[in-house]
C-alpha cells in the first residue's frame, strides 16, 4: 500500500540534508549522492537530530489515539456487555471503521476537520476501536460462568460483578487488545503526515527519498523501537496487574 | 473479638426453611421444573435433596436465595418470605456453595473467603481474623491463604468454597453437590470433616446430591425427589432404608439397603469382641490360659505395647516360648477407629482379607475387636434399626486437636 503513495504531492514535506547539493564536488562525493548506497552513516550521524521532533509527534499521536480509542471501545464494550443484542451491530460498526484504509480516512476527514493533528487522531483512534472492542468483549465473554454464578450467589450486584470479577479477569485480553492497537497505530501513524500532523512519516514520504533510503531506514527503525518499547511497558504492566496468571504457570498440577 | 461474636450468633442463629407450594416454570414451558414443592427443613438440620438428574434439585435450592425466582408459592426463611427481601442482601445472608466451586481465579484464597465480609463492610482486622479462623475451621494450612485457586488441589478448592460460604456465619447454607468433583477418598474426608464441622456450627443446610450414599451419610433428613421436584419420601436416612415409601424410593435406594444401613453406624456403636492382650515379656502360659476362657471370642492374642496400642497378632509359634516376644509373627492388618463408619470398616476388613480387626479409641488404645461375624449379626438383627441415629446425634470423631495429641 505504502509504495503507491510515495509519489503523492502531499508527501513533499520531508527534505534531504542541505549538504546534498552543496558538497557535490569531485572525488569527495558524499555517500547520499550515490543512488545505489543503501545506508549512509555520515549523513545519519550528521542529521540524527532532525528525527527528534517527528518521533515525539509520532509518540504523542499514538498515545493519544490509543487512549481515546480505548476509552470509546471500552464504553462500547460495556454497553454491549450489558445489552447483549448490541454486541454484533457494534462489532460490525467498529469493523467498518477498521476496514477503511487509513489514507482514505484522512481524505474523507479533511473537508470536515481540515488538515492537522485532530484529523490524524480521529482516524487513528477510529482504527483502534475494533481491535480493542473485540478484545474487551472476548475478555468479558471468557470469564468462567462458575465465577459469575458464585459472585451472584454471594450477593454481589451486577455492577460489583462487572468491576470486581469480570473486568479483572478480562485484563489479559484487554491489555492484549491495547498492545495490538498500539503496535499497529505506531505503524499507521506514519501516514499522519498526509493530514499534516507530522510524525515520522515526514521523514519517510519525501519524493527525494526514492533515491535516498537512509532517512526511511532511520525513521522505520525509530518506529520499530517505539512499538517495542510501548509493548514492553504494557506487557510489564499486565504482568503486574495479573499475578494470578503467573501463579497459574507455576502451579503444580 | 469478632470470632467469638460470630460463634455466639451461630448457636442461636440457624433458621428454618419452609417451602410452601414453591413452583418454578422456566420461560413459557408448560411443564414446571419444580411443581408445588412443600418441604420443611428444621433449623440446624442437614436436609439432603436427592434424585435423578433434571428432577429439579438445583432449581429447588436456588429458589431459596432467589438465584431462581419463584413462579408461584413461597419460601420462608425463619418465618420470613424470601420474596420480601432484596435479592442481593438475601444472598449475603445465605451461604452458597455452587456445584462448580466457582472460586475467583484472580483473588487469593484469603480474598476469596473475605468476599462477603468485605461486601458487608467489615473492618480489615475483623476480616483478617475471620478468614484465618475459617481456614483453620475447614482444615486448610494458613499458608495457603496467599495462594491463588489454581495453586490448590481440587479437594482444597472445595474446602475454600465451603469456607467462603461460611464467612459471615449465615444461618442457612445451600450446598449444591459440594463434594461432587473430587476423588472418592477425598470426598469421604470432606464429608467427615463437614459433619464434624456441622456438629459445631449447627447450620440449617440444604445439601444437593445425586448420590444416595452421600445422602444417607450426610442427611438428618432426606428428600427423595422425582421429576418436577415431587418429593416421594421425606424422612430420616434409617426410615428411608427400613421402610421405603414406594417403589420409586426403593429403586432409588437400591437393592443393597441392608448394607447401606451400615453407613449410619460407627464402629464404636456396636458391642465389640475381646481378644486377650499380651505385652512383650509377659508369660505365655498366662496368655494361653486366657485364650482358653469361654468368654474370649477371638482365638488369637493381640500383642500390645505399654500404652495398650496394638502391635500385631501372636501366632502359636510366638506363644511357644516362655515369654511373649517383642514383635508379633502375624501382621496387624487393618486397624479401625471407634469413630469409623461401619460400612468403611467392613470394606477395610474385606480388603485386608481379615476376619478380625482391632479397634482403637482416639488415643490409639485398643477398644475391642471387630469381626465380620459381628457385622453380619447386626445386619440380621431386627433391633438394629432402633439403634440408628441421625447424623448430628451420632457420636462424633474426636476433634483434630486430640488426634494430633494422640499422634505425638
Ligand atoms: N435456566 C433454565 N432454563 C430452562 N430450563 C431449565 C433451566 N434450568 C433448569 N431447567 C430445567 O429444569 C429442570 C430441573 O433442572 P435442575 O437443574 O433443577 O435439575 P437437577 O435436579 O439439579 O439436575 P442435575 O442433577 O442434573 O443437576 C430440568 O428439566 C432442566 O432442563
Ligand atoms: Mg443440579
Amino acid at each position: 500500500m505504502n509504495s503507491g503513495l510515495l509519489g503523492m504531492p502531499l508527501a513533499a514535506v520531508g527534505e534531504v540534508g542541505e549538504g546534498f547539493f552543496k558538497h557535490r564536488t569531485g572525488a569527495t562525493l558524499p555517500c547520499q549522492a550515490r543512488p545505489a548506497h543503501l545506508f549512509c552513516w555520515d549523513w545519519a550521524t550528521e542529521h540524527i537530530n532532525r528525527f527528534g521532533t517527528p518521533a515525539l509527534q509520532q509518540f504523542e499521536l499514538v498515545v493519544i489515539s490509543v487512549l481515546i480509542g480505548f476509552a470509546i471501545a471500552f464504553i462500547l464494550a460495556l454497553i454491549a456487555h450489558r445489552f447483549k443484542p448490541l454486541q454484533f451491530p457494534l462489532l460490525a460498526g467498529t469493523g467498518v471503521l477498521f476496514a477503511i484504509p487509513s489514507i482514505a480516512f484522512f481524505m474523507l476527514l479533511l473537508p470536515i476537520t481540515g488538515r492537522g493533528r485532530e484529523t490524524a487522531i480521529i482516524a487513528l483512534s477510529a482504527y483502534t476501536l475494533q481491535i480493542i472492542y473485540r478484545n474487551v468483549m472476548q475478555g468479558l465473554n471468557n470469564v468462567p460462568d462458575s465465577a459469575k454464578d458464585a459472585a451472584r450467589g454471594m450477593g454481589l450486584t451486577e455492577r460489583q460483578i462487572l468491576w470486581k470479577v469480570e473486568l479483572p479477569l478480562a485484563i489479559p485480553e484487554i491489555v492484549g487488545g491495547i498492545r495490538i492497537a498500539t503496535v499497529s497505530t505506531v505503524a499507521i501513524a506514519t501516514l499522519a503526515v498526509f493530514a499534516n500532523a507530522g510524525g515520522l512519516g515526514s521523514q519517510i514520504y519525501s519524493s527525494s527519498n526514492l533515491v535516498f533510503p537512509t532517512a526511511i531506514i532511520i525513521a522505520g527503525a525509530i518506529a520499530i523501537l517505539m512499538a517495542f518499547a510501548i509493548d514492553l511497558v504494557l506487557l510489564t504492566a499486565q504482568r503486574f496487574a495479573t499475578p494470578w496468571r503467573r501463579a497459574a504457570s507455576e502451579a503444580v498440577p | 473479638m469478632p470470632a467469638a461474636e460470630a460463634t455466639k450468633q451461630s448457636q442461636g442463629g440457624a433458621s428454618s426453611v419452609v417451602y410452601q407450594g414453591a413452583t418454578k416454570r422456566y420461560g413459557h414451558s408448560s411443564a414446571p421444573a419444580v411443581d408445588h414443592l412443600d418441604l420443611e427443613v428444621e433449623a440446624g438440620e442437614i436436609c439432603v435433596l436427592v434424585g435423578p438428574s433434571g428432577c429439579g434439585k438445583t432449581t429447588s435450592m436456588r429458589m431459596v436465595n432467589r438465584m431462581v425466582e419463584l413462579t408461584e408459592g413461597d419460601i420462608l426463611i425463619g418465618g420470613e418470605s424470601v420474596k420480601k427481601r432484596d435479592a442481593a442482601r438475601l444472598r449475603r445472608e445465605i451461604g452458597y456453595v455452587i456445584q462448580q466451586v466457582g472460586l475467583f481465579p484472580h483473588r487469593t484464597i484469603t480474598q476469596n473467603i473475605a468476599t462477603v465480609p468485605q461486601l458487608l463492610g467489615w473492618d480489615k482486622e475483623r476480616v483478617r481474623a475471620r478468614t484465618a479462623e475459617l481456614l483453620a475451621l475447614v482444615g486448610l494450612d494458613p499458608e495457603l491463604g496467599d495462594r491463588f485457586p489454581v495453586q490448590l488441589s481440587g479437594g482444597q478448592q472445595q474446602r475454600v468454597g465451603v469456607a467462603r460460604a461460611l464467612a459471615v456465619d449465615p444461618p442457612v447454607m445451600l450446598m449444591d453437590e459440594p463434594f461432587g468433583a473430587i476423588d472418592p477418598i477425598n470426598r469421604e474426608r470432606l464429608q467427615n470433616e463437614f459433619l464434624r464441622l456441622q456438629a459445631e456450627i449447627r447450620k440449617t443446610v440444604l445439601f444437593v446430591t445425586h448420590d444416595i450414599d452421600e445422602a444417607i451419610k450426610m442427611g438428618d433428613r432426606i428428600a427423595i425427589m422425582k421429576q418436577h421436584g415431587r418429593v416421594e419420601q421425606y424422612a430420616t436416612p434409617s426410615e428411608i432404608l427400613i421402610t421405603p415409601a414406594n417403589e420409586f424410593v426403593e429403586d432409588f435406594v437400591g437393592s443393597d439397603r441392608a448394607l447401606k444401613r451400615l453407613s449410619l453406624m460407627r464402629v464404636g456403636d456396636i458391642s465389640l469382641w475381646r481378644a486377650p492382650n499380651a505385652r512383650p515379656g509377659q508369660s505365655t502360659a498366662e496368655v494361653r490360659a486366657e485364650l482358653e476362657r469361654p468368654d474370649v471370642e477371638v482365638p488369637y492374642a493381640l500383642l500390645v505395647d505399654e500404652r495398650e496400642r496394638p502391635q500385631g497378632w501372636l501366632t502359636k509359634r510366638d506363644l511357644s516360648g516362655d515369654t511373649v516376644p517383642a514383635t508379633a509373627d502375624a501382621p496387624l492388618g487393618p486397624v479401625l477407629e471407634t469413630s469409623d463408619v461401619m460400612r468403611d470398616a467392613l470394606a477395610d476388613l474385606l480388603q485386608g482379607e481379615s476376619m478380625y480387626a482391632p479397634v482403637v479409641d482416639h488415643n490409639g488404645r485398643i477398644a475391642g475387636i471387630l469381626s465380620i461375624e459381628i457385622i453380619s449379626e447386626f445386619l440380621n438383627s431386627p433391633v438394629a434399626a432402633t439403634e440408628e441415629q441421625s447424623a448430628v446425634e451420632r457420636p462424633l470423631a474426636p476433634d483434630r486437636a486430640s488426634e494430633i495429641a494422640a499422634d505425638e
